[in-house]
């Protein structure tokens, strides 16, 4: 298969035969042509070849992130439990893992989020095998004794050290703890500190942990680059096959109806410009719902760099140095957030106000549609100027993939943005961006 | 089989463009390095002028960036920075600039299919900036921010790392962070930025970088514009000659701090495209290949003993250590310096940890690699370094740097030839050539200076305490840790509030 690079033409999708199915389903935005490999046991993966001689990378998506950290006292266990993967099985001990990996000359690591944990890496075409077989050995045969995972709980303690620093790490920290009353969202992904203190006792909980979410109904491949389909299908079967379905599903709480607005003061224990932070509850991830695909517009809308505000507080009067807004996309409702880092303190109530007052024209009228084009042709050329690696191709569709198990969530999307009208924008921001449902922080720090 | 393959990924990796490098390049200013892609639906500019921070006056530091800031986050003849912010947006493109002590960057990217108009606003940041007193006032006080808060106060390591590059090259034109200090951005003026880019954004002083599915004429027309830069001779900055004896230094960055981050480090005097830089690469490598498990020091402090994230080193400068994976381009600089980085431990570890280091660094410098060793870093260099330069983008940053360095062939390219050149013993006499274990300048970002004062000068033992049992072994080093000793006189420890770094 040729690549199609990074131009506006049509994908065509596969189905391999592993579960029996064939058929060709969709076109869209997505520019490579891929293949699906559905195991009995529930495994997914998509195989996707790209015109990248050589290259291959490899993601392992485990749909388990800081949402499904829902047992009191565990905020922190899925990034702590992405460290204890790479301490190996009984057949590939975490030192010989290291050392196989290193003779690839493999660049490895994982990160986890907050509806996801990724392990990828990238190397060559020629190693494809070798990397599934230790890959899939992890994924079903980890194995750590207690003295190794006390030892590894001091690593993911310093990784919660070297961000703590961070004025934003402290405000995101409040802002998730004041507006989340009993979802799990109420935590951020590296957890209380609390919580991670605690960690080295919770040796046969991380068992209890692995044989919950690392089962093969839980995970999905994306294999980018120089690959051969047929070959490395058969591969899957053959070091997938094998893994035993078993995946609990957490028992996340409901976040009942926010019923009236909240606020928050965050002391830093630093110096920085203050930080204003409007947040408010937003619809799960879907992309066919038009009215909250038309939210994540007013994100660029509203509060990017050509917008009003950006154009007054930060170009024109300059009281504001940061402007932006993060409408993020995730599994349940979350939160959808606009943040200002204010010159003078003794403006934050201006900045407030303009805010306000944006959204409030969001609200009020339709959005000029000459502008709501030309975001639609950004997001396009935007998406399609990042796949220009087998890496980055994976890692910009890892999060479809975690809240909805496939890639094809990214044509749906973009589909359902083209539709958007002004209209639909501005029925979002009166439905999504209500008073009673958010939460404002200011965070200051020392003088 | 092998064999066939790695010389395609060496194919893709590094040469897409070579014969344009090669072929095509221009003897009348400006010079160009070009590197077409077939197929590729995007062009890549990377507009190199020969200036950086270390050009900056005396009593100006930060004047360079600041430049550049304005060039490129600031208004043109044309356009105010709004209508250039208006104009790109649907194009999903932007620019900006890289300053570092020799070279500034001016960058941007864009889909062929808006090529013309985005060239035009790229093209009106180099040669017609506005130089408007209201984007000077806005990037000012940027800057200023970044000093005084962020460096300051929102990453230890970052500040601990600028620390150690400030004190390293203390009294040289690279002794200052590319930002400036406080004192001397305060000091610039409007007048001083528009004199600066006068003087020193020339077409003397550029060479027009271009990567992706561009054609002939864009080559021309740059050219043809670049020409139009002001005709200012070029001038030099002597390479700068860091003072450096023999003893031992440290800083102590005070702050109220929970843990602790540390760098140390020295000069070096060597460079890419010498056969002696590959050989210490590889030594660097097993001792503390960035951010990865493979790393000797990794498994000293983190992987045996869970002491903090990581633990790193480094025979380049690698700014940005925690927000990338691969090393940067377009930091080349005719003076180097070797670099430890020990992310951030608990105080009461931190002289443990500083110990535990040095006492590696003094086995590497003593025994050098073994055979088994060099084998598997030298296996490992080989594909890792095709991760280096993935994207068209990458590849255009690493010409440009071959030019720099005037390696007269592509560095990846000579870097994968060396893997398979090298011995063992050339590894090993250029580890004894370049690396030492005394004479080290170390920086500690902490809290209880005046108590790490008293014990790194008295040499007091360090031990060290686990929540969870560990071998034998480990405890029995970890005794010698404890004990081992690191001369550093009293007046060669210095402590410096916080508030201080990067005043003046």
């Amino acid at each position: 298969m040729r690549r199609q690079t990074c131009s506006f033409v049509l994908a065509a999708v596969v189905m391999l035969g592993f579960t029996g199915m064939n058929k060709a389903v969709s076109q869209g935005i997505f520019p490579y042509k891929y293949s699906i490999v559905k195991l009995e046991n529930g495994l997914r993966a998509y195989l996707i070849p790209t015109q990248n001689p050589g290259l291959v990378a490899y993601y392992s998506i485990v749909r388990t992130g800081s949402r499904d950290e829902w047992e009191p006292g565990h905020s922190g266990f899925a990034h702590f439990f992405e460290h204890m993967m790479f301490r190996g099985t009984k057949t590939y001990p975490g030192p010989v893992y290291d050392r196989l990996v290193t003779e690839m000359g493999a660049d490895a690591n994982a990160y986890t989020t907050d509806d996801y944990t990724a392990y990828h890496l990238k190397f060559a075409r020629e190693d494809l095998e070798r990397v599934m077989e230790l890959e899939s050995d992890r994924f079903q045969n980890l194995f750590y004794d207690e003295p190794e995972f006390i030892t590894e709980a001091g690593a993911v303690y310093g990784e919660f050290r070297k961000g703590r620093t961070n004025p934003w790490w402290v405000l995101f920290e409040s802002i998730q703890n004041t507006a989340f009353d009993v979802h799990t969202y109420k935590h951020t992904t590296i957890g209380f500190e609390a919580d991670i203190k605690a960690m080295p006792t919770m040796y046969d909980y991380s068992k209890s942990f692995f044989k919950r979410y690392y089962r093969p109904e839980n995970v999905v491949l994306l294999i980018v680059g120089d690959i051969d389909v047929a070959a490395t299908g058969s591969l899957i079967e053959k070091y997938y096959a094998g893994w035993k379905p078993g995946y609990v599903a957490p028992e996340i709480p409901r976040e009942p109806e926010q019923k009236g607005e909240r606020k928050v003061e965050v002391k830093y224990d630093g110096k920085t410009l203050p930080i204003l932070a409007v947040s408010y509850k937003s619809p799960k991830f879907d992309p066919d719902d038009k009215l909250a695909v038309a939210g994540y517009l007013i994100e660029n809308l509203a509060f990017g760099e050509t917008s009003d505000i950006y154009k007054k507080l930060v170009l024109q009067e300059q009281k504001v140095q940061v402007l932006g807004a993060s409408f993020d996309k995730n599994r349940d409702p979350g939160l959808w957030s606009i943040y200002a880092m204010v010159k003078d303190e003794a403006d934050i109530p201006y900045v407030l106000a303009k805010i306000d007052k944006a959204v409030e024209e969001m609200q009020n009228a339709p959005v000029d549609a000459k502008r709501l084009n030309d975001l639609k042709s950004r997001l396009k050329y935007g998406f399609l100027m990042n796949l220009d690696t087998p890496g980055k191709v994976a890692g910009n569709l890892a999060r479809y993939v975690a809240l909805t198990g496939g890639i094809e969530a990214v044509d749906r999307l973009f589909a359902t943005y083209e539709k958007v009208t002004p209209e639909d924008v501005q029925n979002a921001a009166r439905t999504y961006l209500v008073k009673e449902h958010r939460t404002v922080a200011t965070l200051k720090g020392r003088d | 089989m092998r064999t066939s393959i790695i010389s395609i990924l060496l194919l893709a990796v590094v040469a897409a463009g070579a014969f344009l490098i090669n072929g095509c390049s221009k003897m009348t200013k400006p010079e160009t390095v070009l590197l077409q892609v077939k197929d590729d639906p995007t062009v890549s500019f990377r507009i190199w002028f020969k200036v950086g921070s270390q050009n900056d006056p005396s009593g100006k530091e930060g004047l360079a960036a600041l430049t550049a800031a304005m060039m490129t986050e600031g208004a043109t003849a044309n356009n105010s920075y709004e209508e250039i912010l208006d104009k790109l947006y649907p194009m999903a493109a932007s620019y900006g600039a890289s300053v570092d002590k020799e070279m500034t960057i001016i960058y941007g990217r864009t889909h062929k299919d808006n090529l013309d108009a985005y060239y035009q606003l790229f093209r009106d940041a180099i040669l017609a900036p506005a130089f408007n007193e209201d984007d000077f006032r806005r990037l000012k006080s940027e800057a200023l921010n970044y000093l005084e808060k962020t460096l300051r106060y929102s990453s230890d390591e970052e500040l601990g790392k600028a620390g150690l590059y400030n004190m390293i090259f203390k009294d040289t034109p690279y002794g200052h962070v590319e930002a400036g200090t406080v004192e001397g951005l305060n000091a610039i003026t409007l007048e001083d930025v528009k004199n600066f880019y006068a003087t020193h954004f020339t077409r003397n002083s550029v060479v027009v970088g271009l990567g992706g599915g561009f054609d002939n004429a864009l080559v021309d027309r740059v050219t043809s514009d670049m020409r139009t830069l002001p005709d200012v001779p070029y001038k030099e900055v002597p390479v700068p000659q860091p003072r450096y004896d023999g003893e031992n230094e440290v800083l102590i960055i005070e702050k109220d701090a929970s843990a602790t981050a540390i760098s140390f480090g020295f000069p070096i005097d060597v460079h890419r495209g010498s056969k002696d830089f590959y050989a210490l690469w590889i030594a660097n490598s097993w001792f503390g290949e960035h951010r990865n498990s493979s790393s000797h020091l990794y498994q000293v402090l983190r992987e045996a003993r869970g002491m903090n994230y990581g633990d790193y080193s480094y025979i380049e400068a690698f700014p940005n250590g925690g927000r990338r994976q691969m090393p940067p381009t377009n930091v080349a600089r005719r003076q180097q310096l070797f670099e430890v980085w020990i992310r951030p431990v608990p105080n009461e570890m931190r002289h443990f940890a500083f110990r535990a280091a040095v006492r590696e660094l003094q086995k590497l410098v003593e025994n050098g690699l073994t055979e088994e060793q060099f084998e598997l870093t030298r296996k490992f260099l080989r594909k890792y370094v095709l991760h280096f330069a993935p994207t068209t983008m990458d590849r255009l940053g690493y010409a440009i740097d071959d030019v720099f360095y005037n390696i007269g062939e592509s560095h990846l390219e000579k870097f994968r030839r060396m893997m398979d050149e090298l011995t063992l013993e050339d590894v090993n006499t250029a580890i004894r050539k370049y690396l030492h274990f005394q004479g080290l300048r170390v920086v500690f970002v902490t809290k209880d200076a005046e108590q790490l004062f008293d014990h790194l000068q008295s040499n007091a033992p360090s031990p060290i305490e686990y929540t969870s049992p560990k071998p034998e072994e480990i405890l029995r080093e970890d005794e010698e840790i404890s004990h081992y000793e690191i001369m550093i006189p009293p007046h060669r420890i210095h402590i410096v509030p916080v508030e201080e770094m990067f005043q003046k």
